[in-house]
């Protein structure tokens, strides 16, 4: 594994997982915004939750990408319809998304710790510089 | 009374003011001013760098603060350490104007 060595690598990863787990969250918030949409761009399908696969550049030392956001295919959840509901089908039932959203809430924790955790990252680096430039005074 | 100096005083030869020092400088040595400037204009580009991230972060160019947050971080970083390097420098100099001659 190659070992490059600069002062702001550390930045630059922590920075990285900002960024991506800023975006996880992004897609979280999709989720729960649309987790009773029914009619999705006017074809009538309920919304699929959305998930994302993180990814790293290089393997070894490196920054964290979004690699994919990707379509969570587990089936969708019926709930009977009132009658005369333009959304029912045959049966009577209306398909909603199938976004659970107690597990986005988790998600969501999981997501802004994460964010926490890279920023800290950022803040404590610094101060490491910081310890070593007193060094030198 | 008698004074008695050291006797190894006697094997210590002047040295002609000048001498060593004034030497041409080799090829190939890179000279100290060309040094500092070069890490001076370094860190001026990442200041530039960093402000003008934020101005485009405030005029809504762009969007993404986490690289106005990248190259500020850095911006901050390498001007601490030029800063700690212009007071050792400046110390220095001091001690040596300091030295009696």
């Amino acid at each position: 594994m190659e070992i490059k060595s600069g002062m702001f690598d550390a930045i630059d990863i922590a920075v990285s997982g900002l960024r991506a787990h800023g975006k996880h969250m992004e897609v979280i918030s999709s989720n729960v915004a649309n987790a009773r949409t029914t009619n999705v761009d006017n074809t009538g399908r309920p919304y699929r939750r959305l998930d994302v696969e993180f990814k790293s550049i290089d393997d070894g030392i490196g920054e964290v990408q979004i690699g994919d956001i990707f379509e969570d295919t587990s089936p969708f959840e019926k709930i009977p319809a009132s009658p005369g509901d333009p959304r029912a089908d045959a049966d009577g039932n209306i398909t909603m998304p199938n976004v659970s959203m107690p597990a986005e809430l988790i998600n969501l924790n999981l997501a802004s710790r994460a964010y926490q955790a890279n920023a800290a990252m950022l803040r404590r680096y610094q101060k490491m510089v910081e310890t070593s430039l007193e060094l030198i005074k | 009374m008698a004074i008695n100096f050291n006797p190894a005083i006697n094997s210590v030869s002047p040295v002609p003011i000048g001498g060593p020092q004034a030497a041409p400088q080799p090829e190939g040595k890179t000279n100290f001013l060309k040094i500092a400037g070069d890490s001076l204009k370094k860190v001026d580009d990442k200041q530039h760098d960093a402000n003008s991230s934020i101005v485009d972060l405030l005029a809504g160019k762009n969007d993404d603060i986490n690289s106005v947050v990248a190259s500020v971080a850095k911006a901050d970083m390498s001007f601490k350490l030029l800063v700690g390097v212009r007071n050792k420098l400046v110390e220095a100099y001091k001690e040596t104007m300091k030295m009696q001659i």
